[in-house]
């Protein structure tokens, strides 16, 4: 048999030093164990449908330079900027609220980095997100964000994290928050791009939500089509605590997110809601996994995809309920419209269950758009086109309406019509 | 178990001084296998030379395969070469000579599956009369079939007297190196049932393997091949309710279905075989390939399956829908309950314009077992309208069981439409109240309200057979409760 596919050695060069350190030591042990790291294939399970996609080549292998400030700082909001991967002091504005600080991974003393550097990855399961592990192996900054307990951030902090692809590269912004008893967070994430290089962006955002907690995570990936986004999300829930997790994606060459909760806690409850809109040649892949291990928790998971051309949108969402989680109620939807016959979609709802009090259901359904309904439009004198974007609207809308912050709804909505105006041809 | 030199010299001493039919009765291989395994096998069932061809070169594609390790069960690792690959049907002499010297669990069992008789003594292999058994029902059904030109025999006799029909069926649907254990299958299977059904018949009877009509002792590595030729009708029954007795572990089984223009198969399994003592000790492993091929149009390939028995389960009857229009089903009750794992579902391969398919399947999981339904559902760019509506349901009793679901949805065309629905629950304590309330033993309800859970699946079953599954619930359920 043919050996399979191994990470470059070039990836696991060593990159910039300007870190405390215990992160450094932290760093170079998850190289030296991605040593020979087998690349996902088709054979490999939670990469079936994309590893087709993902293009590790040799010139990604560098991490991108830090780039220099564009933009000054936002007159108003909380904003932090990571440019290639790296904090732009420059360009943030951090809040100023009791019981809560942020920090760069850079500024961290010795002890603070220590006690970091024993709780990254600690949310992710290791074998289900080795891209991941590389981004531990490689991030030249991150942002350490800690609310002290009752700590209540009123407005969202946005963090915006761009790539100037200039020349081939990667970045690996790394973000850690650690929302203490009763606290209170909005994090809004947006991933852009400028340049035209082949670039890949790998990053990983953990949250530790303690007991009664409450943390709202808004992710809009949006980067151009030069930039292959492989993320990964881990969250650790304990008693009562709520997170919520709103994501609205866009294709790309190869667009990934690995989302895993772990509902630690009695009465802890998640509500995962995802948007995903893909055209051309586009890809794009979610991977949710929510793991009941303490009993009474809720969680409610609600994605959309629509696949138009010859895109390829995947869909992989597993509930696992161990088996002292009683009285768990898991609910899982996952609803595709495919527009094109060249396009593709596949879905994977997935439960795993060891505990017999329980309610747990998933439903997925792919079609396309209603004809009766198209015809019901059109016979009123709304354009077939019209009756189309109407229509493929009302599919997501209801997902969209619910992201809480403005301007995020605002962005998502301008890129959607722009969707519309590529998909739908005026008649 | 080893057998000496000289023993094995004698046994080719044997062969060569009575040729082949002494031979059959008297000797099983010695465990290993290669390729002289294969020839010698060969050799015994007077196979045509393209047989053995076949069987080597899927022996070859098996060496170069793993033990799949995918799938949701945990099981030792086999040692192939400690399995022996031909055992020829036992003496009358050495077995159990009357009910008498039968385990009385067992004869416990058949009393309540309320099976008859003589077939109680066939099942728990007593030498029976083989006047009795052959003549009063199977000469009469055979003349009855022959009439409407249904063949319908032994494989390895397929082979022999219908070798054109076999060649181009035989691995059509499940080519020798589909997986690993169809390739074991295709390269030592030792008998099965083979069954043609010609233009535009409609089959007169539901056959059956095993005892009701067809011959016994297929041994390990089975193989069927169903043809319904253009306009044709076939009802096929696998299995039965009672559990059999078998000295074999491993069960690698290969079922093949070709359904051309307007045809019809229909495929009913209820599998009950030993699925290991309470403490998960023994128990047959049951790793099985189905694969039906709706090669013409507006044909119809439907498998209904109530899965009670094996310690392991590994099974995934499928349906390619080739032929424009074709119908493709799928129902399945699979119950586990102590130690049994079972790994089970569909597949539905969307190719043809209008395909529809349709999954049904119920898992119920007790004790300390775990039932997963695996299956897969694609629409290929040409299934133009083809249409899939899956649930599987799952109940738990028991707190330390698992129940999983695994779908695969793949869809490349714009007009096909899916539609998968899953869900979880347990015997709800309120149902189990109302059944006490009303006088009603807590077995008794558990098994009733198991009964409505799996309504859906029996109803697709001949009815023989439905009635049986009912009661094979209610035996199978022994214990899970209270």
């Amino acid at each position: 048999m043919k050996p399979a596919p191994t990470l470059s050695s070039a990836f696991l060069q060593p990159a910039g030093n300007a870190l405390p350190g215990p992160l450094l030591r932290l760093r170079e042990q998850r190289g030296t164990a991605l040593v020979d790291m087998p690349l996902p294939t088709r054979k490999t399970e939670n990469w079936k449908y994309s590893s087709k996609h993902l293009k590790l080549s040799d010139e990604l292998a560098t991490n991108l330079p830090a780039g220099s400030a564009t933009t000054s700082a936002a007159e108003d909001g909380y904003r932090v900027v990571f440019r290639n991967g790296v904090i732009d002091p420059q360009a943030s504005r951090l809040p100023q609220v009791d019981g809560l600080t942020v920090q760069r991974f850079a500024d961290l003393s010795d002890d603070e980095a220590s006690a970091l550097a024993e709780r990254l990855d600690n949310t992710l399961d290791a074998n289900a997100t080795q891209m991941a592990r590389l981004n531990t192996a490689r991030f030249e900054d991150g942002l350490l964000i800690t609310l002290k307990p009752d700590a209540v951030l009123a407005e969202p902090l946005f963090v915006v994290h761009e790539v100037t692809a200039t020349a081939s590269g990667s970045a690996f912004p790394r973000i850690y928050v650690d929302a203490g008893r009763h606290s209170q967070l909005t994090l809004v994430e947006e991933y852009l791009s400028s340049g035209d290089q082949p670039v890949m962006v790998d990053t990983v955002t953990e949250f530790m939500v303690a007991d009664g907690a409450q943390v709202t995570s808004i992710r809009l990936t949006a980067e151009d089509q030069n930039v292959q986004h492989i993320g990964a999300t881990g969250v650790r829930q304990q008693r009562s605590s709520r997170f919520e997790s709103h994501c609205v994606g866009f294709g790309g060459p190869l667009r990934r997110h690995d989302l895993q909760l772990r509902l630690e806690g009695e009465g802890a409850e998640c509500k995962l809601n995802g948007v995903v809109v893909t055209q051309d040649k586009q890809h794009y892949d979610n991977h949710t996994c929510i793991d009941h291990i303490a009993a009474n928790c809720n969680s409610e998971e609600t994605y959309r995809n629509i696949a138009a051309d010859e895109s390829h949108a995947v869909f992989n969402g597993r509930i696992h309920i161990h088996q002292d989680a009683q009285k768990s109620n898991a609910d899982m939807n996952n609803k595709n419209l495919l527009l094109s016959t060249g396009a593709e979609i596949d879905t994977k709802p997935e439960l795993e269950i060891y505990a017999d009090d329980v309610k747990c259901a998933h439903g997925a359904t792919i079609g396309q758009l209603d004809e009766q309904s198209l015809f019901y439009l059109v016979s009123r004198g709304i354009s077939r086109r019209e009756a189309n974007v109407l229509l493929t609207m009302a599919f997501i809308n209801e997902l969209v309406t619910q992201i809480p912050v403005e301007q995020v709804r605002d962005s998502a909505n301008e890129r959607l019509n722009r969707f519309f105006d590529d998909t739908f041809e005026e008649a | 178990m080893a057998t000496t030199d000289k023993e094995v010299k004698e046994l080719i001493k044997r062969e060569y001084e009575h040729g082949f039919v002494t031979e059959i009765e008297a000797d099983t291989f010695e465990p290993g296998l290669n390729e002289d395994v294969i020839r010698r096998l060969s050799k015994i069932k007077q196979e045509p030379e393209f047989m053995l061809e076949w069987r080597l070169k899927a022996y070859r594609r098996w060496l170069e395969m793993d033990d799949p390790t995918w799938a949701h069960v945990d099981y030792p690792r086999i040692d192939y070469n400690s399995i022996s690959y031909y055992s020829a049907p036992k003496k009358k002499e050495d077995m159990p000579q009357s009910l008498d010297e039968v385990d009385p669990e067992l004869l416990r069992t058949y009393e309540k599956l309320g099976i008859p008789l003589h077939e109680r003594e066939k099942l728990a292999g007593v030498a029976v009369d083989a006047v009795f058994d052959s003549v009063s029902i199977g000469t009469t059904f055979k003349e009855q079939l022959a009439e409407a030109g249904v063949i319908f025999c032994p494989i390895s006799e397929a082979v022999q007297k219908y070798p054109e029909l076999v060649e181009k069926y035989l691995g059509s649907v499940v080519p020798a190196g589909d997986n690993f254990f169809a390739a074991l299958n295709s390269a030592v299977f030792s008998d099965g049932s083979f069954v043609y059904i010609p233009k535009g018949v409609r089959c007169p009877l539901e056959l059956s393997t095993y005892f009701r009509i067809n011959a016994a002792n297929t041994g390990q590595f089975e193989r069927t091949l169903i043809v319904a030729d253009a306009g044709s009708y076939v009802s096929y029954l696998e299995g039965c309710t009672a559990p059999m007795r078998d000295e074999n572990q491993l069960h690698a089984a290969v079922v093949e279905l070709v359904a051309l223009d307007d045809a019809q198969i229909k495929y009913s399994t209820v599998q009950n075989w030993y699925p290991g003592d309470e403490h998960g000790k023994g128990g047959i492993y049951n790793f099985v390939t189905k694969r039906g091929a709706c090669q013409g149009r507006n044909s119809k390939i439907s498998w209904t399956q109530v899965e009670t028995g094996s310690a392991v389960t590994w099974k995934y009857p499928s349906c390619i829908l080739k032929g424009d229009n074709s119908v493709g089903e799928f129902y399945s009750v699979a119950l586990t309950h102590n130690y049994q794992q079972a790994d089970t579902g569909t597949k539905m391969i969307h190719l043809g314009k209008n395909t529809t398919s349709t999954i049904i399947s119920k898992g119920i999981s007790a004790g300390r077992s775990s039932n997963a339904y695996r299956g897969l559902v694609k629409f290929q760019p040409g299934a133009e309208n083809a249409r899939n509506f899956t649930q599987c349901d799952s109940l738990l009793i028991g707190d330390r069981c698992g129940a999983h679901t695994f779908p695969y949805i793949e869809s490349r065309n714009k007009s096909a439409i899916v539609e998968h629905e899953a869900t979880t629950s347990k015997v709800s304590d309120e149902q189990m109240f109302l059944c006490r309330q009303r006088g009603i033993d807590p077995e008794q309800a558990v098994s009733m309200i198991v009964n409505g859970f799996c309504k859906e699946v029996f109803k697709e079953l001949p009815m023989e057979f439905a009635v049986e599954a009912g009661k094979l619930l209610e035996v199978s359920l022994e214990g899970s409760v209270g």
